[in-house]
């Protein structure tokens, strides 16, 4: 559950403000929940065709269930939208590091993080559980802090009226969370190879997906809430990296103020694991496609992304570009594939039952 | 084999990030930074051009100065405040370090015309916070971060300090860089500002040493401006201010007096202990009116005016007596508040955000001819005042 709700997790937190109230206005914080929700039956889905296929990730069961050439262009799709997005991120974690600390050269972030990723991508899946066990309480400490300290700065009456513009507006915030946990839903098709597939381990896995889909949607809820309840809705749509000014406008005493930077660290470890579970997708994807594996194959996949990185450094345009492949590409992969792969293994299970 | 690898690349990894990851990237060193803690602005004389005053506070080492008492201020004509910072840079030996602002005055000419195109800066830049104070300057902002304070201290701190301990007097609004932008993207509620001005030894009568000098070595912070967006519209006086503290809630404690509202009677001083303002939005007949709803619990400090000893009976009497006179002090105040308001039909008590939250249905049918409504909107107040003391006697001293 922890892995599951880090990967969920990511740095969702720092973008999602500002999409939701852009779509919902001052009622953005009621569409997050809903929006993450919608990752429970896609979740459900995935351990059900696991149920029938143990030991196999989804791209080896859609190679079996579609025939070999469909289900290696599946899993063509899956290495380069899951790498390509991974690039995103760490030129993402650059961006964003960038806006606090504009001295250090971007090659500083990306090596720190990607000798991170390389080393548990390295490591395996079970060190990489164990990292996200580390560091995900902590991300949620810190985003705890983070909300309950800002409290002081709330202005009064910004999340009134509730609803005024009908329940119309909740439907497009919705679809703006949707993306979010398609990421998490293809880490699953990956990881699913190494999950049992016991009747009692299935039923803690899906008890898993539903806490790991409510702990992060609430979380997340939470976070637009304060920002909009600080900032007021037209200056959350305006805030790019609204956590990071949430973080600066904390004042505990007057020493105590501005502690963005004691944040970071964490937003870090936050972002690490979800280019972490790129990294994975991409490593999975390679060996079931096309049967390669190992250090070298690690060290390319480093590669590519640190290139992809390189190769966004305007910031509104990467942002951009993560909206991009999160709603046209991976939303879009994931609500296709995975409820077809469903239905035609529910449908071979009922015909070989015949 | 594997093992002795992985423990290699671990400790490779290590050393690397300690090398490479050590945060000191980009670092400076205290001594080498001038720290920024007041920033002005007022128009140029060039078209497009804005005169930046830039007040720095310099780290000194010994333990006799402190940096508040080592000060310099430059006024530069700029169009921007990147184009100000590189000018600085070229005069001072120290990197200006702009993450210590604490206060941004704004001049009036500057405020007339609109500012926030030059502020656009303030609120990108990622060393500054949402949290500065702003305060608008009666007269140009160059003038007033130039005042030699008798004290010495430093314009930009003692405004900064001014303002955090105004709340015990809670006469004038503290508005911070991000409440104001929050405000700004209300539409409806016109952003208010305290007005920060100088005093002259005589002023008003107020009165102080001047060691022969002509100018002002005082400052002082009371009323507000009103703006359209970042155009400054109109000033509202003290009690117009006060008004404003009253119905936004945002009176914590306050000295009051009632002398002159009581004629030949006793009058009473005092200090509100604390206060609630409530409103609602009542629906009479299908006119749509709000309701303010203020209680205050004040002790009294001082009854003028008294000539004889009372009995208790009496005293209880004077003092429901007196719980009238500062209702009364509170209505006018908030009165001449809601009168500006209409006058200037510029909503700044945010009458229209507390209707759109109360009433959203019928904001909607208001909202875009809400300036023209502003003046004839109904809007009651009503003030409970409740004496909690009068302090450490409960009659006065009187001549027998």
């Amino acid at each position: 559950m922890t892995l599951g709700s880090a990967v969920l997790m990511g740095g969702t937190f720092v973008l999602i403000a500002s999409g939701v109230t852009v779509a919902s206005g001052r009622d953005g914080w009621m569409t997050v929940l809903p929006g993450f929700a919608v990752g429970i039956p896609y979740g459900l889905m995935v351990l059900s065709v696991l149920l029938q296929y143990p030991n196999k990730n989804l791209l080896q069961i859609s190679e079996i269930l579609f025939g070999k050439w469909i289900g290696k262009i599946i899993g063509m799709i899956y290495i380069l939208i899951t790498g390509y997005y991974g690039g995103l991120l760490v030129a993402m974690l650059g961006n964003m590091y960038r806006t606090i600390m504009p001295l250090t050269p971007l090659w500083v972030f990306y090596l720190g993080e990607l000798l991170l990723v390389l080393y548990l991508l390295g490591s395996g899946i079970e060190v990489f559980a164990r990292f996200s066990e580390v560091v995900f309480p902590v991300i949620v400490i810190a985003l705890a802090l983070n909300i309950v300290l800002a409290i002081p700065q709330i202005e009064q009456g910004e999340l009134l009226p509730i609803l005024s513009e009908g329940i119309t507006p909740l439907f497009f915030g919705v679809l703006k969370v949707m993306p979010f946990p398609m990421i998490y839903i293809l880490f699953l098709a990956g990881i699913s190879s190494f999950l049992p597939t016991s009747k009692q381990d299935l039923g803690q896995l899906k008890t898993g997906v539903w806490r790991a889909v409510f702990l992060v949607g609430i979380l997340n809820m939470m976070v637009v809430l304060i920002q909009i309840l600080v900032f007021g809705p037209r200056e959350t749509i305006r805030l790019g990296n609204g956590i990071l000014v949430l973080g600066k406008s904390i004042e505990i005493s007057r020493t105590v103020s501005g502690i963005e930077s004691l944040f970071m660290g964490v937003w870090l470890g936050a972002m690490v694991i979800k280019i972490t579970a790129c990294s994975f997708m991409v490593s999975w994807g390679i060996e079931t496609v096309f049967n390669l594996k190992g250090l070298k194959w690690n060290l390319i996949v480093g590669a590519v992304f640190l290139g992809i990185a390189f190769g966004f450094t305007r910031g509104p345009y990467m942002l951009k570009e993560v909206s991009l492949v999160e709603g046209y590409l991976m939303f879009p992969l994931t609500s296709v594939w995975i409820p077809i792969l469903w239905g035609v293994s529910r449908w071979k299970k009922g015909a070989g039952n015949q | 084999m594997k093992r002795k690898r992985r423990k290699t690349v671990l400790v490779l990894i290590l050393i690397a990030c300690s090398l490479f990851l050590t945060g000191c990237w980009g670092t400076r060193e205290v001594e080498e930074l001038e720290p920024l803690i007041g920033l002005g602005f007022d128009l140029g004389q060039k078209p497009g051009t804005y005169l930046i005053t830039e007040q720095f506070a310099k780290p000194t080492k010994g333990e006799t100065s402190t940096s508040a008492e080592i000060h310099r201020t430059f006024s530069i004509e700029a169009s921007s405040l990147r184009e100000a910072y590189e000018k600085t840079s070229k005069i001072i030996s120290h990197v200006p370090f702009m993450g210590s602002l604490k206060v941004i005055v704004i001049g009036e000419d500057v405020a007339k015309v609109g500012f926030l195109d030059v502020a656009d800066f303030l609120q990108r830049y990622s060393e500054f916070r949402r949290s500065m104070y702003l305060v608008l300057a009666k007269g140009k902002a160059q003038s007033i971060l130039n005042v030699k304070m008798r004290t010495g201290t430093i314009v930009a701190m003692y405004i900064k300090d001014n303002i955090e301990t105004g709340k015990t007097i809670s006469t004038y609004p503290t508005v911070r860089l991000g409440h104001y932008l929050t405000v700004l993207g209300r539409k409806s509620t016109a952003p208010i500002m305290p007005v920060i001005e100088m005093v002259k030894s005589g002023d008003e009568g107020i009165e102080y040493e001047t060691d022969g000098k002509e100018e002002a070595q005082e400052l002082r912070i009371q009323g507000a401006g009103v703006f359209r967006g970042d155009q400054l519209i109109d000033f509202l006086n003290d009690e117009e201010t006060k008004g404003y503290m009253w119905l936004e809630n945002q009176v914590l404690q306050r000295p009051m007096s009632t002398v002159g509202t009581r004629k030949g009677e006793p009058n009473f001083t005092g200090q509100v202990l604390n206060s609630k303002t409530r409103y609602k939005v009542s629906d009479k007949d299908g006119t749509i009116g709000l309701q303010y709803q203020i209680k205050a619990s004040i002790e009294i400090d001082e009854v003028q005016g008294l000539k004889e000893q009372l009995s208790e009976t009496e005293w209880v009497d004077l003092m429901k007596g007196a719980e009238k006179s500062f209702a009364k002090v509170i209505q006018k105040e908030c009165e001449l508040s809601i009168q500006k308001e209409r006058r200037l039909g510029l909503d700044f008590l945010g009458i229209g955000r507390h209707i759109e939250e109360r009433n959203s249905a019928y904001w909607k049918t208001v909202k875009d001819q809400w300036e023209q409504k502003i003046a004839d909107f109904p809007v009651s107040v009503n003030v409970e005042v409740t004496i909690h003391h009068s302090g450490m006697s409960n009659s006065s001293a009187t001549v027998n």
